[in-house]
């Protein structure tokens, strides 16, 4: 009896309510399909719904574009696009050109949750803005909450930093690591096909859905390099 | 022939058996009392908070029966959302139970207000033990929680705001407010419905009842005119201000809406912009605190609300910070032109210091009306004996009346349900159940007259 109780505080009894969010199974390795009702924010992207994501077409996925993908996806292209739950939904984005959008690699891509951090409402992401210094461009609707795109690393100028960090609105006044957007890991095939790597959903690595990412801790997890392999 | 006086005819004998058969089964332990004439209900409003209670239970497990605890599968709307607007559109008596169970919530977090604040003033919580009161306050913060899971599961507009609140308050506690956000809300909406889902009609409900066999008082008042008025009266504001289902939930189209006003309070403090766990989460809790050391704190023999100043002085402090929070979280600026968040803005200088005012203000309003009825005090003087208000005969065509009105509410009650006036039908139920609780008073009353 007292063996029992001796290893008590010692089993995860927690893990049976945090069982959806462990990345033992569920979570596997996926291709970036578009879903069908990605909304159409750049003038080349109306046919592209429903298709496969490939780093090399630049004309299906050009640089500043974005659109809406589903993770972890059912399989069913149909469902997936009717799926409400945001907490399943990502913003793929290509980085303007500035960033180094127009490289056919994996890092010129990025998938930055549709979950604000703030309050759960649905940041939409603006090519218009693009254009500014900090590339203010992922924007929640609801309390104007700020999401910047990577920015040089002043240090080294050909690595990003600092991806989906808060800059702006009450998102960005929440203490780390509370201020930055979850995303996904992205890498490419060698025939160029986009592919979701499984993600670790903890504020050290892809982040918590809802709540945060350490954007400081795993910068460079989030850009892959361009052979299709996590720099970490 | 003889044997059948003694024991009974069939029905009688049943019952005897039966009962017989309940004998110190829970339901025999409990004592009711039937008034045998009008009794403030002030002193049984937890018997009012239970009975409304049992209306919830029946109701929503009707309702259990169309809604769906899911997100997927229902086209752009949840399904969660698309089988509430079933319910109320299309269910046979489904916007009946729907606007009930939406009242019957109300009423009940109110009336639990109500009893908690009647205890404490009158005193009456001393002559119980501690234990009793502290289940009260326990059972008061479920039933909070109940209605806040309750209306979460509409998936509406307000209930997005609802669900926001309550996930960014977890979020933002500290060390392990990721983790008991990801508990108790899940890893995202699909979860998060069906946890609240669990937690409104099994989990929360099943401590409320182990609760309350502590809660029980030993001898339990049971005033049926009372009773039947009191659901009655349920039934009419469900029939006159009847709820909309709302706008679906859209995380992506935002609206400015105001939460239901036994949480508003909290969207106020959290307007204030400050810290999020220590106003979403310290403030009230401090408010909950005080309420638990209450029969610790104040332990005089004195019952009367005249006699403790101090206490006097305190609760009504607290309810008119609670009044005015809330009416805080009513406020928004009308400004369109402002950014949202500009306007949803309440100034935490301003906030504060109407707080500190109105608690200054509380005491000395307190005192100095203790003191003036003090001064006041004269020799009661002696209340001559009242005779009866009516004769038996007036009684007897009173009740005829009554019972001819009865009789025309259910005829017009049953019209009003083959015609499908969802309202109508519901507002003759309630008249119905009022005129009963009349019935039955006017009924005790003729017991109490001289012949």
């Amino acid at each position: 009896m007292s063996a029992v109780l001796a290893i008590v505080p010692f089993v995860p009894w927690g893990n049976f309510l945090l069982s959806s969010v462990s990345s033992s199974g569920a979570y596997k390795r996926q291709k970036v399909v578009l879903d069908m009702n990605t909304t159409s924010n750049n003038n080349a992207n109306g046919a592209v719904a429903g298709k496969q994501v490939n780093v090399n077409d630049l004309t299906s996925f050009p640089p500043n574009g974005s659109w809406l993908i589903t993770y972890p996806s059912s399989g069913d292209l149909t469902l997936d696009s009717q799926n409400p739950d945001t907490f399943q939904k990502f913003a793929l984005i290509r980085l303007p050109s500035e960033l180094d959008g127009s490289n056919k690699a994996a890092s010129s891509f990025i998938a930055f949750s549709k979950v604000c951090v703030h309050l759960w409402c649905s940041p939409n992401y603006d090519p218009q803005k693009s254009t500014n210094a900090a590339f203010e461009t992922y924007q929640c609707p609801c309390h104007g909450s700020i999401y910047q795109l990577p920015v040089k690393d002043p240090q080294d100028p050909s690595s990003l930093i600092d991806g989906g960090k808060a800059i702006a609105g009450p998102a960005s006044l929440q203490a780390a690591p509370t201020n930055a957007i979850p995303m996904l890991t992205l890498t490419a095939d060698p025939n160029g096909d986009l592919n979701i790597e499984p993600p670790l959903w903890d504020v050290d690595h892809n982040g918590v859905l809802g709540y945060g990412r350490n954007y400081q801790s795993y910068q460079n997890y989030i850009l892959p390099s361009a052979e299709g392999k996590p720099t970490s | 022939m003889s044997q059948q006086k003694e024991q009974g005819n069939v029905v009688s004998r049943l019952y005897q058996w039966v009962k017989n058969g309940l004998d110190r089964t829970v339901y025999m332990g409990i004592q009711y009392t039937y008034p045998k004439r009008f009794v403030s209900p002030l002193g049984y409003l937890g018997v009012l908070t239970g009975m409304v209670f049992l209306v919830l239970g029946v109701t929503g497990g009707l309702l259990m029966i169309y809604y769906q605890p899911t997100l997927s599968g229902c086209g752009s709307l949840t399904c969660a959302f698309a089988s509430i607007e079933r319910i109320n559109n299309t269910v046979p008596f489904g916007w009946l139970l729907r606007n009930i169970h939406y009242t019957a919530s109300n009423a009940m977090v109110l009336l639990a207000v109500l009893h908690m604040y009647y205890q404490y003033f009158s005193g009456r919580f001393k002559i119980k033990n501690e234990v009793l009161w502290v289940t009260g306050v326990i059972l008061g913060i479920i039933t909070g929680v109940e209605a806040f899971t309750g209306y979460d599961l509409l998936f509406n507009q307000r209930a997005g705001l609802a669900i926001e609140i309550g996930s960014s308050l977890a979020n933002a506690s500290p060390l392990v407010g990721g983790t008991l956000r990801l508990a108790t809300f899940g890893a995202g909406f699909t979860d998060f419905v069906l946890r609240l889902y669990a937690a409104h009609v099994f989990i929360l409900p099943m401590f409320m009842l182990i609760l309350v066999f502590i809660h029980f008082p030993r001898y339990l008042v049971f005033d049926l005119p009372v009773i039947s008025t009191v659901v009655g009266g349920l039934f009419l504001v469900a029939a006159i201000f009847p709820v909309a289902v709302g706008i679906a939930y859209s995380p992506s189209n935002p609206q400015l809406t105001i939460p239901e006003w036994y949480i508003t309070g909290i969207y106020a403090l959290l307007r204030t912009e400050f810290d999020k766990f220590v106003m979403g989460g310290l403030m009230p809790a401090l408010l909950f605190l005080m309420a638990l050391v209450v029969p610790f704190v104040d332990t005089s023999k004195k019952l009367n609300w005249k006699d403790r100043p101090f206490f006097t002085a305190l609760g009504i402090t607290t309810i008119a910070q609670i009044l005015i929070t809330t009416a805080w979280g009513f406020y928004i600026n009308p400004d369109t032109s402002l950014p949202t968040l500009s306007r949803l803005f309440i100034d935490p200088a301003l906030y504060f210091s109407s707080m500190l005012g109105v608690t200054v203000l509380s005491f000395a309003f307190t005192y100095a009306f203790l003191r003036y009825l003090k001064a006041k005090e004269r020799v009661r003087r002696a209340v001559a004996p009242m005779s009866p208000l009516l004769t038996k005969k007036w009684v007897f065509i009173i009740f005829l009346m009554l019972v001819g009105a009865q009789l025309a509410l259910n005829f017009f009650a049953w019209t009003a349900a083959l015609t499908n006036l969802n309202a109508m039908t519901l507002f003759d139920v309630g008249a119905i159940l009022v005129t009963f609780g009349v019935i039955a008073h006017l009924y005790r009353y003729s017991q109490s007259l001289p012949f």
